[in-house]
């Protein structure tokens, strides 16, 4: 396998393909963009939190495949968290996600462990993260974020 | 042959020849810049200006001649009209501070294009800031290409300055300045062009043009990076206040007062970027060897060639397609974002850039958040043009 399907995985290539929980939704409580303006990657996070917990997690916007996949995993992997959960989940996946960090997964993090091998491209780790902290700062009611 | 003169061509990525088409982001630079600043390091290191000691003489006069060799690139009435600079960024902050600030009362109008880089649209905006004045743009078109027909009414009585951009860095349309300078000149507007891409790739002529202020970034004519030099006419030179305080601006200083010194020394505080400056002459004495024709013509069939190898990816669509243009290819294709059309070519050895290349109006004009950048220089080959198209097609592959 060549480094470069370690990035384009069949996975993520599905997922880019046909991104889970795409489009902006009727209704949310909370939203944030995140945005990597050098890179031209935009991906807008919609949240339902209802009593604390995840009810819907949403997406849109533009963006690389790295950073659609990425956001389409995570929709399907977070719904249905309590806040407190989600916040696990992404201080797993800031772990495993770090440069410094061993190729460590987790199993929590179901098939978002994939983006592991992003990790071999460093230019490309802000496309995977970004998602994450979009989410991130709609939870804490910030506007926008960025992985640049 | 000319490309061996440049050694970063042969570098080797992912295992793969460089194909090296990022050149309005940075060129590469030829043995003879290298070996002007080694030069200087090996065997002229001292500051200039300043020692009776012979070295720092010779550093001195290898400095002074590197203006020189950059007055006759851009056929500068003289070397004195010549500030050594970091780049174009540094050339137009000091001209909106030193000579347009003083010049300006709320409610002036400062115009620009759409196709202006960040670095001739940010200065300006701090400028309306600091003054109340207003920051006017000339629009332009689906080409890329800059309508003038509004020109008259965007320069009036309260313009009181004008800056454009030569050739546009992301979708390589060359502006008509000579008209353009004319028309501000018609109004009584001075005017800046900011030449970061014109230089590597056409002959600038200041006295020609008959521009108020041009400025130069070298790493982009393939001088070093950190250098640059931005011309202004004598006079207004001679009548504007130092950009910064410092050594070498000063002819004398007490505590109560502080005398300046000459153009250019009076702009030229601390001491510089001497390798740079240098390295930047070497790089316009090798640019007038070469001759600026052979770079314009091999520009030329660059372009040509490139425009149409492109065509046989479907799906691609090149933004900016100008009558007067640059080889500098800006370019989407259909249901592959450009981060990873630059992720996947540079696996195949070819260097481009993505993203909005510094200029955010120009792909919000577009409705895009961003292209690719194939940008050629005179040393590219057809050969690496086929190499591009060859792994775009197996970008394509990836995602179809």
């Amino acid at each position: 396998m060549s480094d470069l399907n370690l990035l384009y995985k069949q996975a993520i290539l599905e997922h880019n393909r046909n991104p889970r929980n795409f489009g902006k939704p009727d209704a949310w409580t909370h939203h944030a963009e995140g945005l990597n303006a050098i890179c031209g990657d935009l991906v807008e996070v919609y949240l339902t939190i209802k009593d604390g917990v995840l009810e819907a997690v949403h997406f849109d916007g533009e963006s690389c495949a790295i950073a659609t996949a990425s956001a389409s995993m995570m929709t399907e992997v977070t719904t249905g968290l309590s806040v407190a959960q989600w916040q696990a989940r992404f201080a797993q996946f800031k772990q495993m996600m770090d440069k410094r960090s061993q190729d460590q997964t987790f199993a929590e993090l179901g098939q978002v462990s994939t983006l592991v091998t992003v990790k071999k491209f460093p230019s490309r780790i802000k496309s995977a993260t970004l998602c994450w902290y979009a989410v991130d700062a709609a939870i804490h009611g910030r506007p926008t974020a960025t992985t640049e | 042959m000319l490309r061996d003169q440049f050694p970063g061509l042969n570098n080797q990525v992912h295992g793969k020849p460089l194909v090296y088409l990022d050149n309005a982001a940075t060129a590469q630079r030829p043995l003879a810049v290298l070996d002007a600043v080694n030069g200087y390091y090996l065997h002229h290191n001292a500051n200039i200006h300043r020692g009776v000691h012979a070295m720092s003489e010779s550093a001195t006069e290898l400095y002074e001649q590197a203006r020189g060799s950059l007055a006759r690139l851009i056929n500068a009435p003289s070397p004195k009209d010549l500030i050594f600079v970091r780049g174009c960024t540094e050339g137009v902050n000091l001209v909106a501070q030193t000579f347009v600030r003083s010049r300006l009362k709320a409610g002036d109008e400062i115009l620009i294009s759409h196709l202006e880089h960040h670095s001739n649209i940010v200065p300006w905006q701090i400028l309306c800031e600091q003054t109340g004045a207003v920051l006017k743009v000339i629009p332009m078109n689906e080409q890329g290409e800059l309508v003038l027909d509004d020109l008259d009414r965007l320069l009036n009585a309260r313009t009181k300055f004008m800056s454009v951009v030569h050739i546009s860095n992301s979708l390589g349309t060359i502006n008509p300045v000579k008209k353009l300078i004319k028309a501000a000149h018609d109004q009584g507007v001075p005017i800046l062009v900011d030449g970061a891409q014109a230089a590597p790739h056409i002959k600038v002529d200041v006295q020609d043009l008959d521009c108020d202020f041009y400025t130069v970034s070298g790493h982009k004519m393939y001088g070093p990076t950190g250098s640059g030099v931005l011309y202004g006419k004598a006079e207004h030179l001679n009548a504007m206040p130092p950009y910064q305080g410092g050594g070498e601006m000063i002819s004398k200083v007490t505590f109560e007062s502080t005398v300046y010194n000459a153009v250019p020394a009076k702009f030229e505080a601390g001491t510089p970027n001497i390798a740079g400056g240098i390295g930047l002459g070497a790089a316009a004495e090798f640019m007038l060897s070469v001759g600026l024709e052979r770079i314009e013509q091999r520009d030329h069939e660059l372009r040509i060639y490139t425009e149409q190898a492109l065509q046989q990816v479907d799906g691609l669509r090149i933004i900016g397609t100008a009558a007067q243009k640059s080889p500098v290819f800006s370019f989407v294709i259909d249901g592959v974002h450009a981060h990873d059309i630059g992720t996947i070519i540079d696996h195949y050895g070819v260097a481009v850039r993505t993203g909005h290349h510094c200029t955010m109006p120009i792909f919000q004009f577009f409705g895009l958040a961003g292209s690719c950048r194939a940008s050629l220089a005179f040393y590219n080959t057809e050969q690496e043009v086929d190499v591009l198209v060859e792994s775009l097609l197996k970008a394509k592959a990836m995602f179809a």
